[in-house]
């Protein structure tokens, strides 16, 4: 058997080691957790192609139904991966989305012609 | 947002994973904390896993396996697949999730054979199409000659480091390589298609030099890696004949050849990398490649030398912790020489890599082995008309598989090959040091450097990607 001391040190060096990650861990999920989306219709405006103010984050529960709209300023097919739901949206249109969310994970929607993701869309349990 | 990183996994399957809750975070690391403890004060004092007990299953059975019709036919359906999968990459879509070719090779193989390989032996050496060809070539030139083809003698402190090189070209292949304008897109069919043909060229080139045997043994990268896994399992053709050997004993050996410590180190740091590189290192890499694309080079150029560097810089990472567990144990009274500590603790990481592939692309591998079996057998090259076996419409069910029920497997597979990998540590430890509380003494380097690894793993897992 090794000696006590030393066990005791490795102990609580790995125990330490282990809370300082944790700590590390849940500050940066604090920080990027989204507030939930349900009820709430969020709009994504699409100028020149590119979604305005980055990618759209869209975060739900199970079960919720996921509502959105796309306001694009160019013509292209929205692609709601996964779900696989897609709706033509014509230039100066605009598109609406609601589905219940069935699937877990983490999902893209795409400007499908121009493979340019506008929505990242996340079902927790 | 610019210098967004797509690796191939996910250019493929429209459903990611979401990241394991803090919770199970700190269960999982609590729980390897405790079991390590545990480990080391329970565990026996005399070695056990040195001994393979190998013995050989029914003649007959070997004979089947080994008959030249079963090697002949395996062997053709390899070259048949590289060969397939080389023209459906060249003339198929160039959507990556429609062609054939990246999802078989990067998935189907690349992420099929170390499971099969642990649950079936070296499945792979059969199906090696470039072993298969190199064989018939170097009988066709002895029938015509009369003579084997001579050699040159492979210089042995090379060793597999070939192989190790290999595998992370393999991987940035696949995460660093396609690039299009600062966006990452993940690497095309066609660009994956003249990968293979290169490597399928230079493999050949290198077992024309160093005989094909000698060049599966320690440098083809498919060959190597897939065997490390193989060395897990209980399975194996030997000597002309097919056996079984007791769990975990054959990886004892594995490391005597100079550069597997570098093979099994690539393998922990690629699949970190893949990991990290959406996740925890997303910031850092996204900062490294503007201030490289600020200095004047291309946005393209910027993002794949960015990942490439982290990259590299995971694996001097992981080589890193390894080296300084080496060293503390070098420390222990008793210790043997740091050459044989290097070589002799490396087996000990392979559980570790296999656990980190099982967590980081089980959903990958059950989501797109059904494209794969579904429409992608009927319509392979992703033409949208043709449909051979009337799978061509079928799509992937992502109902399989519940966020709860991946994240157990991801953090039960962490847990389960921390303790394997401390296990077979133990037992090497028992068999250098002759006194048993040395051996366990320097044990606790090799505890800090597993704890290190598994809870990094669940570090990687529980990031969000974004």
């Amino acid at each position: 058997m090794p000696s006590r001391p030393i066990r005791v040190a490795a102990g609580a060096t790995a125990v330490i080691a282990a809370l300082v990650l944790l700590i590390t861990l849940s500050k940066s999920n604090s920080d990027k957790t989204s507030s939930p989306s349900s009820g709430k219709v969020t709009t994504i405006v699409i100028k020149h192609g590119k979604p305005v103010g980055g990618i759209a984050q869209l975060t739900y529960n199970e079960g919720e139904t996921v509502r959105f709209k796309v306001d694009s300023d160019v013509s292209d097919e929205v692609h709601m991966h996964g779900y696989d739901i897609m709706k033509d949206v014509k230039a100066g249109g605009s598109v609406s989305f609601a589905f219940p969310a069935t699937l877990e994970g983490v999902f893209e929607a795409e400007l499908e012609g121009r493979k340019e993701q506008i929505l990242e869309l996340t079902v927790n349990p | 947002m610019i210098g967004l990183a797509l690796p191939v996994a996910h250019a493929l399957v429209a459903r990611k994973d979401l990241p394991i809750p803090a919770w199970l975070f700190a269960w999982g690391a609590s729980l390897v904390l405790i079991v390590s403890f545990f480990a080391l004060s329970a565990l026996w004092q005399t070695p056990r896993l040195e001994d393979e007990r190998w013995r050989p299953l029914g003649r007959r059975l070997s004979r089947a396996l080994l008959s030249l019709p079963v090697r002949a036919l395996c062997g053709a359906v390899g070259v048949a697949l590289l060969g397939f999968s080389i023209y459906a990459g060249l003339h198929g879509t160039e959507a990556p999730d429609r062609n054939f070719a990246l999802t078989f090779l990067f998935v189907t193989v690349w992420l099929g054979f170390p499971l099969f390989s642990v649950v079936f032996g070296d499945v792979f050496r059969p199906f090696n199409p470039w072993r298969a060809i190199g064989r018939t070539v170097g009988g066709a030139f002895a029938a015509i000659a009369g003579q084997r083809p001579a050699h040159l003698s492979y210089p042995s402190r090379l060793g597999r480091w070939p192989a190790a090189a290999g595998l992370l070209a393999v991987v940035w292949l696949e995460v660093v390589y396609g690039v299009n304008g600062g966006v990452a897109v993940g690497v095309e069919p066609h660009a994956t298609a003249i990968a293979a043909l290169v490597y399928s060229l230079y493999t050949l080139l290198m077992m024309t030099l160093f005989g094909v045997e000698k060049w599966c043994e320690t440098g083809e990268v498919f060959s190597v890696y897939f065997g490390m896994f193989a060395r897990l399992g209980i399975f194996e053709l030997r000597d002309g004949r097919f056996g079984r050997r007791l769990p975990l004993t054959s990886s004892t050996r594995w490391a005597t050849v100079p550069g597997s410590t570098a093979v099994v180190i690539a393998s922990i740091a690629s699949t970190s990398f893949d990991g990290a590189q959406e996740g925890a290192f997303k910031g850092a890499i996204v900062q490294v490649f503007e201030w490289l694309s600020d200095t004047g080079l291309s946005l393209t150029t910027s993002l794949r030398l960015a990942n490439t560097i982290f990259m590299l810089l995971t694996f001097a990472g992981v080589g890193l912790v390894y080296l300084i567990g080496v060293r503390g144990m070098e420390s222990v009274r008793g210790a043997p020489p740091l050459e044989k500590l290097r070589s002799g603790f490396a087996h000990t990481l392979i559980p570790i890599a296999f656990a980190y592939l099982v967590a980081h692309y089980f959903s990958l591998f059950v989501f797109q082995e059904q494209a794969q079996f579904g429409y992608l057998l009927s319509d392979p090259l992703g033409t949208g008309t043709t449909d051979l076996f009337g799978t061509a419409s079928a799509g992937i069910d992502f109902k399989v598989l519940s966020a709860n029920a991946i994240w157990y497997v991801q953090v039960g597979a962490l847990v389960i090959g921390h303790v394997v990998g401390l296990t077979l540590a133990h037992d090497r430890a028992t068999a250098y040091w002759g006194d048993y509380r040395q051996a366990a003494r320097s044990q606790y380097w090799m505890l800090a450097v597993m704890v290190a690894f598994t809870c990094f793993g669940l570090y990687l897992l529980s990031v969000a990607n974004s």
